[in-house]
């Protein structure tokens, strides 16, 4: 009985490990490549390169005109930073009034969130677009950040959770004579922490992910992010050569990764209380 | 209790704010234009009433054959992405479960690892390993001899769809699996107990507790992985181009034509609010068919 239960087990992990190779075959695929010389990143057949070069990550850092890639990690910093900060801020307080406080009309404003989600990003996209444009801010910080704040998503996810929060620690406070924002502040906010922490990632992920929208508003390409450079190389001439193509991949994909990292264990629990409900 | 009434419309002003000005008032703008004859060269030159929804309507007008090419499209991919990215997630957490507690949060982070690249990353990586002249998979099936010459993965169908639903699959699925293992985890142990000790195999128990203790966490997955497809575009825009022949050509790349290649706002916003309305009937109809008598808790339960 037991001899067949671990012999169960052993054939369950070498079939997650065969399906976590085929998972990580594009991603060695890409780091390895991005080591490759020209000829031998076309011709291969094997992940590993026989011949180790960085060339391919000089030419991408040297070649400042078409590809500035530390610029456009730049402005991905300061526009991930900006929109997840301003979001997260504005959608907690707002979080907060629907599920504590004495808000007017709390009921029809929970059901149009809910009707708000399910409609597609595209129907306000190039009207905001065009909006931009009538007031000359289109290759400015200004589209590229503030319209990630109307984050209904992120509103309902904040909210979800704290109904299910235990109301006894703000009950005190409250009997202890503490006002509502000291309250929010000192008590629920550090409180909620995990689901802070959740909706920054997700939201954070979703501005740096984001393609359609900043690839319209930014023109020039000092203004680009890492994410709309790498497609502007995908589509232009580099196409020619895999290894460049993906040391620019790599570029864009480790920072993230590595913030992916770290955070992982802080993401788990929070993200099912998204609507399941 | 008035002071409080008045600290809620502080704490929520911002998020109306914003919500007002980057959502209600593009909303209402898209729904304006779409009744006007209206383009980015050439400004806004007046009303002209249902003119550009009769356009997507009408079988000999340009605009209706674009957009039900695009429609035809997309809803092909939603049929054949959305069943593979719930089957193999729920597979992969039932993998992942079943795991030793050591082991868990290693293939776990693996299997989710793919969510945390962008789109742009995830097309210009498929675009090279599925590249037709040179590609990675075509020179390990060349080289294992599986295929004599090498497959054109981008230039002919069905390989086209194959590498899209590939690349979205394997770019998403990770997050709908970490759904699944936070339903599982949910379901009572005893239930499982329980069913072993009158012999119940794997499959039973997988039709009788475990599938039933995550009917909500499916329908969630299903809904957001509907409502995400019908969204595709990036790795259409990047890895075939739409091509072959704009046989992978989506709804949001036909819109994108029309309102920046044919200059014409008016169509493009009412091709956009038909989508919208589109998506929307899909939600509505599957939270109506998932839902039944169960209330929505946030809708009921909160008159504190």
């Amino acid at each position: 009985m037991t001899g067949k239960k671990r012999l169960k087990k052993i054939i369950l992990v070498l079939l997650a490990t065969g399906i976590a190779y085929l998972f990580l075959v594009p991603l060695l695929f890409m780091i390895f490549t991005s080591f490759k010389t020209l000829s031998e990143s076309i011709a291969s057949s094997e992940l590993l390169p026989r011949l180790w070069t960085v060339e391919n990550y000089l030419s991408i850092l040297s070649d400042t005109v078409n590809s500035p890639i530390l610029r456009w990690f730049a402005n991905t910093v300061i526009v991930t930073a900006a929109g997840t900060a301003a979001t997260v801020v504005v959608d907690c307080f707002a979080a907060y009034a629907l599920a504590r406080l004495d808000l007017p009309g709390k009921k029809k404003i929970l059901v149009l969130i809910v009707w708000v989600m399910s409609i597609p990003g595209i129907v306000t996209l190039f009207p905001a677009f065009y909006l931009f444009r009538q007031f000359s801010l289109i290759d400015t910080f200004a589209p590229l950040i503030l319209p990630y704040t109307a984050n209904v998503t992120g509103v309902y996810l904040i909210y979800n959770f704290l109904v299910d929060f235990p109301t006894s620690l703000e009950e005190a406070a409250k009997v202890d004579g503490a006002g509502v924002f000291r309250i929010f502040t000192v008590i629920v906010l550090p409180c909620i922490r995990p689901i802070i922490l959740t909706l920054a990632f997700v939201t954070f992920l979703g501005i740096y992910n984001d393609y359609l929208w900043p690839s319209l508003v930014v023109t020039s390409n000092e203004m680009k992010t890492v994410t709309v450079g790498i497609a502007s190389l995908v589509l232009g001439a580099n196409f020619v050569n895999p290894g460049l193509m993906m040391a620019a991949t790599v570029f864009a994909v480790v920072p993230a990764l590595l913030l992916f990292m770290f955070l992982n264990k802080y993401i788990v629990r929070g993200e099912t209380n998204v609507g399941i409900k | 209790m008035k002071k409080r009434t008045g600290k809620a419309i502080l704490f929520f002003t911002p998020f109306v704010v914003c919500f007002l000005v980057f959502w209600v008032l593009p909303f209402l703008y898209g729904m304006y234009m779409s009744f006007r004859k209206v383009s980015l060269t050439k400004g806004d030159r007046g009303f002209v009433g249902l003119e550009n929804y009769r356009a997507l309507f009408e079988q000999s007008s340009m605009h209706a054959q674009d957009f039900f090419l695009g429609l035809k499209n997309t809803l092909l991919f939603v049929a054949v992405s959305v069943p593979l990215l719930i089957v193999i997630a729920l597979v992969l957490a039932l993998i992942v479960d079943a795991l030793p507690a050591r082991l868990k949060s290693i293939y776990r982070t693996i299997f989710f690892m793919s969510y945390a690249i962008s789109v742009t990353a995830v097309s210009s990586v498929f675009l090279w390993l599925f590249n037709g002249n040179g590609g990675y998979i075509n020179n390990l099936l060349v080289q294992a001899h599986f295929i004599q010459k090498p497959i054109p993965w981008l230039e002919a169908q069905p390989f086209a769809w194959i590498v899209l639903v590939a690349a979205t699959v394997w770019w998403t699925v990770g997050y709908n699996m970490m759904l699944f293992i936070n339903g599982l985890n949910e379901i009572d142990g005893a239930l499982y107990e329980a069913a072993s000790v009158d012999g119940a195999g794997f499959l039973k128990k997988l039709w009788y507790i475990t599938l039933p203790g995550i009917r909500n966490v499916t329908a969630y997955v299903s809904l957001t992985s509907v409502i995400a497809s019908f969204n595709m575009y990036g790795q259409a825009n990047l890895i075939t181009r739409g091509g072959p022949t704009q046989s992978t050509k989506t709804l949001i790349m036909v819109i994108q034509d029309v309102i920046l290649k044919k200059n014409n706002l008016g169509v493009g916003n009412a091709m956009a609010l038909v989508m919208g309305f589109i998506v929307m009937a899909f939600a509505l109809c599957q939270q109506y068919l998932t839902r039944e008598k169960k209330e929505l808790k946030e809708v009921s339960g909160d008159d504190r």
